[in-house]
C-alpha cells in the first residue's frame, strides 16, 4: 500500500495546495493591486514547475532536453506574446 | 518490436519514445494556444460595455470547488501511472477511475457555473469581456470533457489488453495531458477569476 503512495508525489501534492491558499489570500486580505499580482505571479509559476518536473517526470528520461527546449520554447512564446500585446495595446508604451 | 527493459514500460520501444516527446511537443503548442486566449483575455477584461463585470459575476465558492477538484485529479493520475511502472494495474484502474470521477465532478461544477453566468446575463455576445471570458474558459472545458472520454477510453483498454507497452504508453500521454489542463487551471484561477475579484 505504502509504495503506492511515494513520498514525493505526496509532498508534491500538499505543496500545491499551499500555493493555492497562498494565492488565494489576494482574495481574502487587502493588498494593493502590483503586491496581489506579484504574488500570484509567483504562486502560478511555481504551481506550473511542480507540475511539469514532479508530476510529469519532465526531467527523467533520455529526451530531457527536447523536452525543456520545447517547454522553453513554448513558454517564450507566450510570454512574448501576452506582454508584447499587452505593452501595445494595454499599457500604451 | 524491440523491447528495453531498462526504460519504464511506456518508454520500451522506440516508437513509445517518439509518442511521448511527439506528446509533449503537442503540449507546448496547447501553451501557445492558451497564451493567444490569455492575451485576448488582458486586452478585453475591462471592455465591459453594458454588460457585468468579473467581480460581479465570479463566484469564490465553485471556483475553489473546481480548483481543489482539479488539483486532487492531477495527484491521483499522478499515482496512477506511478501504480502502473510499479505493474500493479489494478491499483491504476482504481486512481485512474478516481481522476475520471473528479473529472465529471469539475465539469459539473464548470455547467454550473456557465448557467450561472447565463442568468446573470453574462453570454457570449454581452460583451467583449464575457465573450473572451466564456471562449477561454470553454477552451479548458472542452479539453477537458475530451480528457474525460480519453480516460474512459484508456481505462476500457486496459481492462482488457492489461498493461502492454502499447497501453502503457497511452496512459502516460494521458497523464500529461491531465497535469497540462491542470497547470492551464491554475493560470486560469490566479488571473481570472483572483485578478479579477482582487
Amino acid at each position: 500500500m505504502k509504495e503506492l503512495f511515494p513520498l514525493k508525489q505526496v509532498n508534491g501534492f500538499v505543496f500545491s495546495l499551499l500555493l493555492t491558499v497562498v494565492a488565494l489570500s489576494v482574495y481574502f486580505m487587502d493588498m494593493s493591486f502590483s503586491l496581489g499580482m506579484t504574488i500570484l505571479l509567483v504562486t502560478a509559476f511555481i504551481q506550473a514547475i511542480v507540475q511539469f518536473v514532479l508530476f510529469m517526470h519532465a526531467g527523467e528520461t533520455d529526451d530531457k532536453r527536447t523536452i525543456y527546449t520545447t517547454l522553453y520554447y513554448s513558454a517564450l512564446i507566450a510570454l512574448v506574446t501576452i506582454f508584447g500585446s499587452l505593452l501595445a495595446m494595454v499599457w500604451d508604451m | 518490436m524491440k523491447i528495453d527493459h531498462s526504460q519504464p514500460l511506456e518508454y520500451s520501444t522506440h516508437k513509445n519514445e517518439m509518442n511521448i516527446l511527439g506528446f509533449w511537443i503537442f503540449l507546448g503548442a496547447e501553451i501557445m494556444l492558451f497564451a493567444t486566449l490569455f492575451t485576448s483575455y488582458f486586452i478585453y477584461e475591462n471592455r465591459v460595455g453594458n454588460g457585468p463585470s468579473g467581480a460581479e459575476i465570479f463566484e469564490i465558492t465553485p471556483v475553489l470547488i473546481e480548483t481543489v477538484v482539479l488539483l486532487t485529479s492531477s495527484f491521483t493520475i499522478g499515482l496512477a501511472i506511478n501504480a502502473m511502472r510499479l505493474n500493479r494495474p489494478k491499483a491504476m484502474l482504481w486512481f485512474l477511475g478516481i481522476t475520471l470521477i473528479l473529472g465529471a465532478t469539475f465539469l459539473s461544477v464548470e455547467i454550473y457555473e456557465f448557467v450561472h453566468y447565463y442568468h446573470v446575463g453574462a453570454t457570449l455576445q454581452t460583451s467583449a469581456f464575457t465573450g473572451i471570458l466564456l471562449t477561454t474558459l470553454g477552451t479548458h472545458g472542452a479539453h477537458v470533457t475530451f480528457g474525460l472520454f480519453w480516460g474512459i477510453a484508456i481505462f476500457l483498454q486496459i481492462k482488457k489488453h492489461g498493461l502492454t507497452p502499447e497501453t502503457a504508453n497511452k496512459s502516460f500521454n494521458y497523464s500529461l495531458y491531465w497535469h497540462f489542463l491542470d497547470v492551464m487551471w491554475i493560470f486560469i484561477f490566479s488571473f481570472i477569476y483572483l485578478k479579477g475579484m482582487m
